[in-house]
């Protein structure tokens, strides 16, 4: 048993609205979830009210944590809200426009109109300096002094509060780069200096470029935050070392993070696909869709063999981002969707959000357009219980009248206008989501919906039904998986090299020699940076490809094979990574090397989720309540979630409230609770 | 529409993700690093009339929406479940546009019905012919484009058919990509008919059938919505390309556009004769082509992005397309590079609904950059390197919402480049510049979008550049409402050098080590008078380094001292330059206002009047002769008058004796 001092593990994931704490007690297995109002203004308020309601409510004394992880939409919202710093971008000479320039492609390429977010960094503000690296490292012109003292002078003129420093192939070699921001910081020591090949050295000038400024932007308001949030964990007495969640779902210590904040811009977002896999995990369900649907949008991310997908190119705001990220796609459907009919009388849902302010009608706060979560209130599965901590009361009232207006040009009753808006939503879910599954080559039968956010296990068995799914997962603590999988995740960061090689026996040996440089900075950054002393993991992979081709893909590699420079077996797992991929592969033809990639990861103590034993016999439902379905009024019983207790059994139709979500439990969904108390529904198949 | 407006929502929903899920399937397996690149493909479902209903959203080709089987479809006598057809003859039915697109489709049968089809094409890199790739503006027939298949059975009974696998094959140069792709076609055709079968389990087939056509009427429906806010009346318009062959005369585009409540009609009589080139547009004179709707349903879709785009679209519309024309080529013309064509319509339709909706549209898109290919050798390794370098360029025309997109945009928005550092890292080639460039967008209270440049020298001897689709050096993207015409595109061979050569719109050249290549595309045009656009803007754009201080001056009437705007000076010569403002819609490059003095639109007239007199064989000869005789014949800035045309004409005939008997058979 540990002792009292390492007592408690919490996890907080601080959001735009609401900051989820979760804390897990080594002492009794359980996990208390609660949340609290985000104080965006001043950061790290939330934090110590959500520490005093942890004592107040559960006892958790500040003292007796000694693990903290956190993840935080500071970073995302810098970018959303245009607060970052004023940057400058020193350039090479005559490659000046690559934000503008970008790689061409509008997002609505049939509209004439289309066009991409102004560049963070706006032209006027970019600056050429003198100098020219070749694509094989070589420089073909040196760096021109006098043309950086030049560009230093001007940004200063311009107001510069920052300098991103990005340069062609300085994937290559970073020499150019790294002179130049030595001589920026001798010229002007006041300005914080970035450089492309130290924030993500890839190939693709523009892919690097957009990295670096995206990470210079927010990167003083990431450490200014994050410096506040040291200062208060100190001041609350809480002795653990502040840990955040990375987008590649990790987590480092909150001071590496004020240095390396590209590394954390999608925190929150990845430790919540982290948290799904995990609960998906315990529940039996290595394969998941993992489904967090908010007020104005559904994040989707696909769990395989109990490990979420990993890509590159994530958007942030309009802007991509090339960090090695959990792949989260977002979609535009969520519990604010608002119903509306076109001018022909055909009735749509979203993309227009009622979001969290007004917010559907029957949250009374203005809003009165009818939405999907004010479709559910009129079919009677909302409402019929005091949300908990949203302390919002659900005025059914306020939504009949909202779907009301939609009901009578459409010829229909309020509950069948209900009805429709749930369909059409659900459909418009299911369009996006089967997208997803077919990019992915996801097989429906083999995988389970795992449900949470606000609105999630509202429509979850309804999307499961179109999507030919046949489990649903509906985790113990649905509104908080995001700082609970910072509780989960491990000590993680991504390194890379790119060299670019043809793959033949002559590269087998700097082959070698690179990943034996990468392990050394893993092993640095694991024991000197992050302080870690536990035993070092290390995953080694290439981004291959065939020659011509004009995309990599990521393929691991045996450290035993690198060691024996066994070129061949490189090239037998790239085949067969591409023949898993695109269902084809070309044993025969040239393959290159672009990047050789390591992950260092330092395991992280788990907490000893235990489960608890199951009992029989079905669980007594709180009362019955009337639910519009299949065309009519029935009689079905409503449970609540903290009253039901490992092994109870659930038969569809029914209603489970619990303070921040509604679960549907639709007709031909059968419902066990497991002995981690997750609700796991499942239909037989056709 | 007869299925319940709720019922039919949903079940557009499930269609649309059938196609997504055909078009995602394509995309994971095709073999071609082209097809997945440059997403040149389309899938989509269609109606056992062979019209398409449903297809992905934002996937594929933008040019083919509601791509219309239903000719090819009749070309087969009998389908039979299994059964997976194929054509790429832009001859044969006319759904195929160019031999490198190959055109598989599937019948699907619920109790032994057939209730739809899915379809489906892609761009074979080559399919055979004279040339790799099988493109070039230079081809004058069909037949040199590579081999040509009716429409015809490459699966029977879900057998395939071996023998006809076999010859196509034989024919081209990369077979094995040829058949990977196709293969991957095949597959997505697959899925979309088991997507099918669910959609039928989940809505029944009557509704399925139903909903089909009611999808399409609700486009129809839709689009008459949009087509009922344009303002009726006859709008017309006239683009050129430069070039009707290598070195050729001008090539015109005519359109008269007439919206008359909820219908339109393009009528491109006036438009010139088919080319001995292979520009030319193959619509079987269907006058719903495909490609002679695309650039309506831009309009449409960007008047309201929430119109569904299928066939029902263009329903309400229809074109008049003159055979023996460029628009309606007739059997063998060569058809390869209908790219350039299909463009070159789209920037006319745009200049006629500007005139209609001179609020809501933009001037003239920028383009006429190449898709630039290179060929070229490694000198340390000897290997032969042949490499697709970016396409160039250009912004989106200015309009009353705002400056056109820089360097990429309106109808070109779907390309993609390629990034200087992969370049430089597989191509034995450096890059001096990619950049956008300097004073290109024309000028107008809001500016075109500017063009992008791109500087390179190479290394090796016999280097070959082809240049595909180079447009726009003299007839360049078109201003509005006192807005400039955007600056000529260049293709220039060591710049700046005493052996600078300036290589206009060749689409072929070698070149030799050392050598310097700069290639800029037209940027696009500017809407609204340029002196009044707000001078701090100008400014704004002379520290960006889009506008130089002499552009400034020149163009905007913005005179600039140091880093500050001498307003004094400034608004001397923005008066000057409001006072000399002619009230023209349109802001045409000098070089077009002088080619458009000789041949006016009435000299066009009768042009093409006579040459209608002709057999269509002769027509592009006759128009080079005429072009010939009237243009010695007729002085800088005068008309070509109607006494000059006739005797070109004459001569013509006397030339040509046997022309006479050609006319007139029976003497």
């Amino acid at each position: 048993m540990a002792d009292p001092e390492t007592r408690y593990r919490v996890g907080v994931d601080i959001g735009g609205t609401f900051t989820d704490f979760c804390a897990f007690d080594e002492h009794t297995k359980q996990v208390h979830a609660l949340k609290v109002l985000s104080t965006p203004e001043t950061p790290g308020r939330e934090v110590i009210e959500g520490l005093r309601q942890l004592e107040e409510r559960f006892s958790v004394s500040p003292p007796e944590i000694a693990y903290f992880t956190h993840g935080t939409t500071v970073g995302v919202n810098t970018v959303l809200q245009k607060k970052g710093i004023r940057l400058c971008l020193f350039a090479t000479e005559h490659f000046v426009d690559v934000l503008e320039i970008g790689r061409l492609k509008m997002p609505d390429p049939y509209n004439l109109k289309s066009r991409r977010p102004d560049p963070l960094v706006p032209k006027e503000r970019v600056i050429p300096v003198r100098e020219r690296m070749r694509s094989d490292g070589d420089a073909e012109a040196p760096v021109d002094e006098k043309s950086v003292a030049e560009a230093v002078e001007r940004a200063r003129a311009l107001g510069a509060e920052g300098i991103v420093v990005a340069l062609i192939n300085a994937y290559r070699n970073p020499a150019h780069e790294r002179e130049v921001a030595a001589l920026v910081r001798r010229l002007a020591p006041e300005l914080p200096v970035f450089c492309s090949s130290e924030v993500w050295s890839i190939v693709r000038e523009y892919e690097r470029t957009v990295t670096a400024v995206i990470h210079g932007y927010v990167q003083p308001r990431v450490s200014r935050y994050l410096g506040s949030l040291q200062e208060a964990l100190r001041d609350a007495g809480v002795p653990a070392q502040a840990l955040v969640t990375k987008s590649n779902g990790g987590v480092m210590s909150a001071e590496q993070g004020r240095k390396d904040c590209a590394q954390m811009i999608l925190s929150g977002t990845a430790a919540g696909v982290i948290g799904a896999s995990h609960v998906a995990g315990l529940s039996g369900y290595p394969n998941a869709i993992s489904f967090d649907v908010g007020g104005t949008s559904a994040d989707v991310a696909f769990i395989r063999g109990g490990e979420p997908q990993y890509g590159i190119g994530e958007m942030i705001g309009g802007y991509p981002i090339y960090i090695p990220s959990v792949s989260v796609t977002s979609i535009g459907a969520g519990g604010g969707s608002i119903a509306w009919m076109d001018e022909l009388g055909v009735l749509k849902v979203g993309p227009e959000s009622a979001g969290a302010n007004p917010g559907p009608a029957c949250y009374g706060r203005g809003g009165d357009r009818a939405t999907l979560t004010d479709a559910f209130a009129v079919l009677g599965y909302v409402g019929q219980v005091d949300i908990g901590y949203r302390a919002v009361r659900i005025d059914v009232e306020a939504a009949r009248r909202a779907v009301g207006t939609l009901a009578a040009p459409l010829g229909m009753s309020v509950e069948e206008a209900a009805d429709s808006i749930l369909r059409i939503a659900v459909s418009g879910m299911y369009l996006e989501v089967s997208k997803l599954m077919s990019a992915y080559g996801v097989d429906p039968r083999d995988h389970a919906l795992l449900a949470f956010g606000g609105a999630g296990p509202m429509t979850a068995c309804f999307l499961a039904e179109e999507l030919g799914l046949r489990d649903v997962v509906v985790p113990a603590t649905p509104g908080v998986l995001s700082a609970l999988g910072g509780l989960i995740a491990d000590l993680k960061n991504d390194f890379i090299k790119t060299v670019y090689l043809d793959l033949e026996a002559s590269a087998a040996p700097s082959i070698r020699e690179e990943f034996a440089a990468l392990r050394e900075r893993g092993a640095r950054w694991l024991r000197d940076e992050q302080g870690y002393e536990g035993e070092p993991h290390y995953a080694c992979s290439a981004d291959m490809r065939y020659r011509g081709q004009s995309f990599e893909v990521e393929t691991e590699l045996d450290a035993a094979a690198i060691e024996a420079d066994d070129v061949d077996s490189f090239a037998d797992a790239f085949h067969a990574a591409h023949q898993r991929l695109y269902y084809h592969s070309d044993p025969g033809a040239p393959v290159q090397v672009i990047n050789l990639r390591l992950v260092a990861v330092g395991r992280t103590p788990k907490p000893g989720f235990a489960p608890e034993a199951e009992r029989e016999g079905g669980a007594e439902p709180e009362r019955r309540i009337p639910v519009y379905a299949g065309g009519a009024r029935r009689q079905v019983p409503l449970f609540l979630r903290h009253r039901l207790r490992p092994g109870d059994r659930i038969q569809g139709p029914a209603v489970v409230a619990q303070e921040d979500t509604t679960l549907c439990v639709a007709d031909g969904f059968t419902g066990r609770v497991d002995g981690y108390r997750n609700l796991l529904l499942h239909r037989e198949g056709e | 529409m007869s299925v319940d407006n709720v019922t039919l929502q949903i079940f557009a929903n499930h269609c649309s993700a059938a196609a997504e899920t055909m078009a995602r399937t394509l995309l994971r397996t095709a073999h071609s690093t082209f097809v997945r690149e440059s997403e040149d493909f389309t899938i989509g479902i269609v109606t056992p009339a062979g019209k398409t209903f449903a297809s992905p959203f934002a996937l594929g080709a933008t040019w083919f929406v509601g791509l219309d089987y239903a000719n090819a479809l009749s070309l087969i006598d009998e389908y039979h479940e299994g059964d997976i057809c194929l054509t790429n003859d832009p001859y044969s039915g006319f759904v195929c546009t160019h031999s490198p697109d190959m055109h598989l489709w599937k019948p699907v049968f619920h109790g032994g019905e057939l209730i739809c089809f899915v379809a489906g094409h892609i761009h074979n890199t080559d399919v055979g012919g004279a040339v790799p790739a099988s493109l070039s503006r230079t081809l004058t027939e069909v037949h040199q484009e590579g081999i040509r298949i009716p429409p015809a059975k490459l699966y029977r009974r879900g057998e395939l058919n071996e023998e006809l696998l076999r010859i196509l094959l034989t024919n081209v140069r990369m077979p094995e990509q040829n058949w990977g792709d196709l293969k991957a076609l095949a597959a997505a055709m697959n899925t979309g008919e088991r997507k099918v079968h669910e959609i039928v389990r989940r809505f029944g087939v009557d509704t399925f059938r139903e909903g089909a056509e009611d999808l399409l009427d609700y486009a129809e429906r839709q689009a008459r919505n949009v087509i009922r806010r344009i303002p009726d009346g006859e709008y017309f318009f006239a683009d050129y390309m430069d070039e009707d062959s290598d070195g050729g005369y001008p090539a015109r585009i005519a359109l008269n556009l007439v919206v008359d409540g909820e219908e339109i009609t393009f009528d491109y009589s006036g438009s010139d004769p088919q080319l001995a080139s292979s520009i030319n547009i193959p619509t079987g004179g269907d006058e719903r082509h495909v490609l002679m709707m695309v650039g309506l349903v831009y309009v449409l879709y960007t008047l309201d992005p929430t119109i569904l785009r299928n066939a029902g679209l263009t329903r309400s519309s229809r074109c008049v397309l003159p055979e023996g024309s460029i628009v309606n080529p007739r059997f063998p013309a060569a058809v390869g590079m209908r790219s350039l064509g299909t463009v070159r319509i789209m920037s006319t339709i745009f200049g006629a609904f500007a005139q209609a909706l001179p609020d809501e549209l933009q001037a003239g898109p920028g383009g006429g950059g190449p898709l630039l290919n290179v060929r070229t050798t490694d000198n340390r390794t000897g290997r032969r390197v042949m490499a697709n370098i970016s396409p160039i360029t250009a912004g989106a025309g200015g309009s009353a919402a705002g400056d056109g997109t820089e360097g990429n945009g309106a109808n070109q928005a779907f390309f993609k480049n390629t990034p200087v550092e992969i370049n430089e890292a597989e191509t034995p080639i450096r890059i001096l510049e990619y950049s956008l460039s300097r004073d290109s967008g024309g000028a107008g209270r809001c500016r075109g979008g500017l063009a992008t440049s791109m500087t390179f020298q190479v290394f090796s001897p016999h280097t070959v550049l082809t240049a595909r689709n180079r447009d726009r050096v003299r007839f360049t993207p078109w201003g509005i409402r006192g807005g400039a015409a955007g600056k000529s595109s260049e293709f220039v061979l060591n710049p700046g050098s005493n052996h600078e050569v300036d290589l206009g719109n060749t689409d072929v050249v070698t070149v030799d080590p050392g050598d310097i290549v700069r290639i800029t595309a037209a940027g696009g045009g500017g809407y609204g008078p340029p002196e009044e656009r707000p001078a701090e803007q100008v400014l704004g754009d002379v520290r960006r380094i889009f506008v130089s201080v002499e552009g400034a001056q020149r163009d905007y009437g913005v005179v600039i001292r140091g880093d500050s705007i001498d307003a004094e000076a400034t608004a001397r010569r923005r008066a000057e330059m409001a006072a000399g403002r002619g009230s023209g819609f349109f802001g045409h490059s000098a070089a077009r206002v002088a080619y458009e003095t000789r041949w006016t639109r009435r000299a066009y007239l009768r042009l093409h009047e006579m040459l209608g007199r002709l057999p269509v064989h002769w027509r592009f000869y006759a128009k080079h002769r005429i072009f010939e005789s009237v243009e010695a014949a007729t002085a800088e800035g005068e008309e070509a008058a109607d006494e000059a045309l006739e005797q070109a004409y004459a001569r013509l005939l006397a030339l040509n004796p046997e022309l006479g008997n050609a006319l007139d058979p029976v003497r």
